[in-house]
């Protein structure tokens, strides 16, 4: 038996919630390759301050907390012809600063799979997750504008 | 214990102070709806200057763990997919409209809040340049329960364990929800010394839904070997949860002798 749910958005002046109540995730930082070369393999790793993905968390301390990449293989070419260039991650490519510290990761795990995390002991706490990857251009990679969507699924329990 | 339908929606949100990044924040950690009002509501915040894509939709899943103790969502539908819009920092109001005769007790689902983040601009190379450009989307899942007629919680707690693991003690039991509603509370362990004095402790929200048997590490880190007794309670006290949703019943308690090497 199915109980049917209208979702309304209402427009409110009220007072932000208690930090303690809050979930957050933050997109602060896209893993960045910028531009390739064709037959050039060019590797982003999750420790690279500039250039790796970040997101941030916010949530209430010891907090177990559910994270799901999914991630494409390729990223597909705008436009004609055309193309898809492959996009590679590997076993050590996701990291956990609780200190939101690109240099301070005392968790790495494989992106492909989930990972829980158990948020810090301390008061609304927050924390970083980094994200590194690889692209393999072919040696005959037409040029052009490639595109791809990685998802991150955070589920707090 | 049946399920909340599914049903998708909504919304958007423009800035306010700056910061940087792209998302949102969301309260409660859960949200509760009750049969008489059939409604409730969660807060979306914008901290960014530019509008954010907010998309909502639910799903059927609940907490389990596995067999190491980790915490895991089990679904069994996928969320339902939304089309965008865009506004102000919001509330968002939830009806539910259950069929004639639903059945007393409490209805599970997760809301899933999406959230879109900002296109990277593609930078500008030569006609032979290979540009590249990720877009992100990020998706914050907290629990969603609808609630009709009385209910009641409760949960069994058996089979307390640890063992130490390089500077912590890690904690295991075995907890089986009782009555017709998840058991929401907290955890709270203490490490107590052969004085009486409390040398290390843990609190960590909790969601009991069917059987699950989480893990906990206490700090160990500075305390001298010997004997110790490790205090474990589950009380229904949630400081992120309105007090008028969290069923009350009385704490459960065990308690082991641990020795530190």
């Amino acid at each position: 038996m199915r109980v049917s749910l209208t979702i309304f958005s209402l427009v409110l002046g009220s007072a932000l919630p208690l930090a303690a109540q809050q979930n957050g995730v933050f997109q602060i930082r896209d893993l960045a390759f910028g531009t390739v070369f064709p037959g050039v393999s060019s590797v982003i790793s999750r420790t690279d301050a500039a250039n790796s993905g970040r997101f941030d968390l916010s949530g209430k301390k010891n907090r177990d907390v559910q994270l799901t990449f999914v991630l494409p293989a390729v990223m597909t070419r705008t436009g004609l012809p055309a193309a898809t260039l492959p996009l590679a991650f590997g076993a050590n490519d996701a990291g956990y600063s609780p200190t939101q510290a690109v240099g301070n990761q005392t968790v790495t795990w494989d992106p492909r799979a989930p990972q829980t995390l158990t948020l810090p002991n301390t008061p609304n706490p927050k924390v970083s997750i980094f994200l590194g990857g690889r692209v393999n251009p072919a040696v005959n990679q037409p040029a052009g504008s490639y595109t791809g969507t990685v998802v991150l699924n955070v589920v707090f329990f | 214990m049946p399920r909340l339908g599914v049903v998708p929606l909504v919304v958007a949100l423009g800035g306010a102070a700056p910061l940087a990044g792209q998302g949102v924040l969301v309260a409660p950690h859960a949200i509760y709806i009750d049969h008489a009002r059939r409604s409730g509501t969660v807060t979306l915040y914008n901290p960014n200057p530019a509008p954010a894509e907010i998309t909502i939709s639910t799903a059927f899943g609940y907490p389990v763990t596995d067999s190491l103790g980790h915490f895991a969502l089990r679904t069994v539908d996928q969320p339902d997919s939304t089309l965008p819009s865009a506004a102000g920092r919001q509330t968002v109001r939830l009806l539910a409209t259950p069929p004639a005769g639903l059945p007393d007790g409490e209805y599970w689902a997760r809301l899933i809040i999406s959230t879109r983040g900002g296109k990277l601009p593609i930078t500008a190379g030569s006609d032979t340049a290979v540009r590249v450009q990720l877009n992100l989307v990020v998706n914050t899942n907290i629990g969603l329960a609808y609630r009709k007629g009385p209910v009641a919680t409760g949960v069994a707690l058996s089979m307390l364990r640890a063992r130490r693991v390089g500077d912590s003690l890690v904690v295991w039991s075995r907890l089986q929800r009782q009555g017709s509603a998840a058991y929401v509370g907290t955890v709270r362990a203490a490490l107590v010394d052969s004085t009486g004095r409390v040398r290390s402790t843990l609190t960590a929200p909790i969601g009991v839904y069917f059987v699950m048997e989480p893990r906990y590490a206490l700090s160990t880190a500075g305390l001298a070997a010997g004997s110790y007794w490790l205090r474990y309670e589950l009380v229904t006290e949630r400081e992120d949860l309105d007090p008028a949703v969290v069923l009350r019943v009385p704490p459960v308690r065990d308690s082991l002798q641990v020795r530190l090497p």
